[in-house]
C-alpha cells in the first residue's frame, strides 16, 4: 500500500458527443508529491478530477488513487481525496462555518470534532473572524480561500486543487500558494491544475503538460525549461554579419541579424555561445555587448501546446499565457570585448 | 433551535455511516426549521382556511357524512395533503437546489453513499411533513374535536405519507431542469391525484368505474387510512390501506437510491 502511487491514470477517455475532453491520459503522482496539471483551457483538466472523485464516468482507461480504482471503489478514494473545485458550488443558505461542518461530517467527522475542524480550516486560510458570515457576503479572493478551506476540513490524504487562484489579485493567489506550500511540506499530496505558469514552476515538484486530452509531457519545471528555446542577442560594431556563417554553427536552430547585431535562437545558449562569438570575430567584427535570454517554462509550454504542436488545437484564447505575470527568467549577461 | 443538540448521538459508539448520514439529515432538518417562517408556516395558514371554508362554512350546511360531521370526514385529507404537499416539496426543492448550486458535487464526491443521502433527505422532508400534518391535525381538532381512535394507526400512516412523497420528490429533483418543472410536478401529478383521492366525498359516492379507478390512486389509501384512524370510516379495509403505502414507498426510495447510484441529473 504504503508505494501505490497517490494517482495512477491510464488511457483515460472521456467523450462528449463530438468533444474528447480527454484522449487517453496516462500520468502517475508518487505520494506525497506536489503534481501540477498544466494546460490551456479545455485541455481536460477538470475532466480528469471529475474521472477520479466520480463526478465524471471514464468512456475508457482507469485511474485508480491510493491504489483504489476510481470506478469500483469511489468510496475508497473519496475517503482520502477532497477537492477544491474551479467553480463556486458553494450551499449559500448556511453561515460558512457550518458548511464546512457538513461537509466534515459527510466525510464522516463525528459532530464533536467537526466543529474544531471547520474552525482550524477556516483559520489556516485565514477565514477565521468571517466563520458567520454567508459565501454570497464573501469577496472573490475570499470565496477562493473558503473553497480550500471546505476540502482540508476532511484532512484528505491527497488534496486537488482545480485553479485555485484563478480570478484573485497577487497578494491572496502568494497566500494561497504559502498554504498549500506548506500543507504539501507537511506530507500531504497535492494535485493541481493551472493554466498560469508561474504557478505551476512556484509549487510543482512535477508538472505534466495536458493539452487536448493527452499527456504532452511530464517533467521538473527545470527540466521543461529547458526544453524551450534560448536567445542569444549580439550587439556588433562595424558592418553586418553574414547570417549564414553563424547558421552553420552546430546547435543554432535560427539567425536573425538586426541593424545593430544579430539574435540567435538555439536550445541550449551555452552550448553554442564560444562558437556563436568566435564566427563573429572571424568575420572582423567585435562583440559589443551579449545578453543570453533563457527560455522560460513559458516558452516550453507555448512550444508543447502551441498551435504548431503535437495534441490539438492549443490555447483556445490568450489568456492562457499573457494574462499572468510572466516572470520570463532573464539571466543576461553582458560582456565586453 | 441550538445546533448541536438535534441530532447528535454520544460519539465514539456510533459507526461512521451513521455520523455522516446524519450530518447530512441535521443540515436538511436545519434547513426547514431555520426558515419556518417560509417553510411550515404558510402552509398551516392555508389549511386554516381550507378548515374555516371547508368544514365550518359549507360543512354546516352538509351536515354528517358517513356518519361523521363533514369537517371531520375532510380533516384527514388535509392532514394528508399538507404532510404530502410539504414533503415533496421539501425533497424536490432541496435536491433541485444543490444541482442549481452547484454543491451536490461536494456530497456525491465525499464517502457519503447513496443511500445514506437519501435517508438524509428523507427525514428533512419527513420533518417539514410531520410539522405541517401536525398542525392541521391540531387545528382541526381545536374545531371539531374530532375523535382519535387508532393513534399508532395515525402515526404509522402519517411517517410513511411522508417517506413516500418525500421519496417521489427526490426523484421530481433530480428530473426537474429548472424551477418551473418543478412546479409541473406539484400541478400536474399531486394535485390531481389528490383532488381525485377521496378528500372531500366518500369512495362510495362514485360511479362504478370512477371508483374503480381511484383504487390506482395512492392518495385514495393515504385518506382513507387516516380517516379510520381518527373516526374509525374507511372506504378500503386500512390495513391493505398501510400495506400499499408501505411497499409504494420501498418501490420509490428504492428507485431514488438506483437513480442516485446512476447519477440520474446528477453527474455530468
Ligand atoms: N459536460 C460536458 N459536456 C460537453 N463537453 C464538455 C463537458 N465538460 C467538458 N467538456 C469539454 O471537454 C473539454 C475539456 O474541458 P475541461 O476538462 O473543463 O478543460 P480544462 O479544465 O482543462 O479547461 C472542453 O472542450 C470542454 O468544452
Ligand atoms: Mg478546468
Amino acid at each position: 500500500m504504503t508505494n501505490t502511487p497517490a494517482i495512477e491514470a491510464e488511457g483515460l477517455v472521456k467523450r462528449y458527443d463530438g468533444v474528447r475532453a480527454l484522449d487517453g491520459l496516462t500520468l502517475s503522482v508518487d505520494r506525497g508529491e506536489f503534481f501540477g496539471l498544466l494546460g490551456p483551457n479545455g485541455a481536460g483538466k477538470t475532466t480528469f478530477i471529475e474521472t477520479l472523485v466520480g463526478l465524471v464516468e471514464p468512456t475508457a482507461g482507469q485511474a485508480a488513487v491510493f491504489g483504489n480504482d476510481v470506478e469500483t471503489e469511489q468510496q475508497a478514494v473519496r475517503n482520502h481525496v477532497s477537492v477544491a473545485p474551479q467553480e463556486f458550488n458553494v450551499d449559500r443558505f448556511f453561515p460558512i462555518q457550518e458548511v464546512l461542518e457538513h461537509a466534515a461530517r459527510i466525510h464522516g467527522v463525528r459532530a464533536s470534532d467537526a466543529r474544531e475542524r471547520a474552525a482550524e480550516a477556516l483559520e489556516s486560510v485565514g477565514l477565521a473572524a468571517k466563520g458567520d458570515r454567508k459565501f454570497r457576503a464573501l469577496s472573490g479572493g475570499m470565496k477562493r480561500r473558503f473553497l480550500l478551506a471546505r476540502a482540508l476540513v476532511s484532512d484528505p490524504d491527497l488534496l486537488i486543487l482545480d485553479e485555485p487562484t484563478a480570478g484573485v489579485d497577487v497578494e491572496i493567489r502568494r497566500d494561497i500558494w504559502n498554504v498549500v506550500q506548506r500543507l504539501n511540506d507537511d506530507g500531504m499530496t497535492v494535485l493541481l491544475t493551472t493554466h498560469y505558469i508561474e504557478e505551476a514552476e512556484r509549487l510543482c515538484d512535477r508538472v505534466c503538460v495536458v493539452d487536448g486530452g493527452q499527456t504532452v509531457v511530464v517533467d521538473t519545471p527545470g527540466q521543461l525549461r529547458r526544453r524551450g528555446t534560448d536567445t542569444i542577442r549580439a550587439e556588433i560594431d562595424g558592418e553586418r554579419v553574414h547570417a549564414n556563417r553563424l547558421r552553420a554553427v552546430d546547435g543554432v536552430d535560427d539567425v536573425a541579424v538586426t541593424s545593430d547585431g544579430v539574435t540567435v535562437r538555439a536550445e541550449r545558449a551555452e552550448s553554442v555561445l564560444a562558437a556563436v562569438v568566435t564566427a563573429v570575430s572571424r568575420q572582423g567584427r567585435t562583440v559589443e555587448t551579449l545578453e543570453v535570454d533563457r527560455a522560460s517554462l513559458e516558452d516550453a509550454f507555448v512550444d508543447l501546446t502551441g498551435p504548431g504542436a503535437d495534441g490539438s488545437g492549443g490555447p483556445e484564447s490568450d489568456e492562457t499565457t499573457t494574462s499572468q505575470p510572466s516572470e520570463r527568467s532573464r539571466q543576461s549577461s553582458t560582456t565586453e570585448q | 433551535m441550538t445546533d448541536d443538540s438535534t441530532l447528535s448521538v454520544p460519539d465514539s459508539v456510533v459507526p461512521t455511516w451513521v455520523v455522516r448520514t446524519l450530518g447530512l439529515a441535521r443540515r436538511e432538518v436545519l434547513r426547514v426549521t431555520r426558515r419556518a417562517k417560509n417553510t411550515v408556516l404558510p402552509p398551516i395558514v392555508t389549511n386554516g382556511l381550507y378548515i374555516t371554508v371547508f368544514g365550518v362554512i359549507l360543512g354546516a350546511r352538509i351536515g354528517e357524512t358517513q356518519g361523521v360531521p363533514y369537517l371531520q370526514f375532510v380533516l384527514p385529507g388535509l392532514i394528508a395533503l399538507g404532510a404530502i404537499s410539504q414533503s415533496f416539496q421539501n425533497a424536490a426543492f432541496s435536491l433541485f437546489h444543490s444541482r442549481w448550486e452547484g454543491y451536490v458535487e461536494v456530497m456525491i464526491a465525499a464517502p457519503i453513499s447513496s443511500a445514506e443521502g437519501i435517508v438524509s433527505y428523507l427525514l428533512g422532508s419527513a420533518v417539514r411533513g410531520l410539522l405541517v400534518g401536525g398542525a392541521v391535525f391540531a387545528l382541526g381538532y381545536l374545531f371539531t374535536g374530532t375523535p382519535v381512535r387508532h393513534p399508532a394507526l395515525l402515526i404509522a400512516f402519517v411517517v410513511v405519507v411522508v417517506l413516500l412523497f418525500g421519496g417521489l420528490g427526490l426523484v421530481g429533483g433530480m428530473w426537474a431542469d429548472d424551477f418551473d418543472q418543478l412546479t409541473v410536478f406539484n400541478q400536474f401529478l399531486i394535485r390531481p391525484l389528490v383532488f381525485f383521492g377521496g378528500v372531500f366525498y366518500p369512495l362510495a359516492d362514485l360511479p362504478g368505474i370512477a371508483r374503480t379507478v381511484s383504487y390506482l390512486n395512492p392518495i385514495v389509501y393515504i385518506v382513507n387510512g387516516i380517516r379510520f384512524s381518527l373516526t374509525g370510516i374507511s372506504s378500503v379495509p386500512p390495513l391493505t390501506s398501510l400495506a400499499v403505502l408501505v411497499g409504494a414507498t420501498v418501490l420509490v426510495v428504492g428507485l431514488d437510491v438506483w437513480l442516485f447510484e446512476r447519477g440520474f441529473g446528477l453527474t455530468e
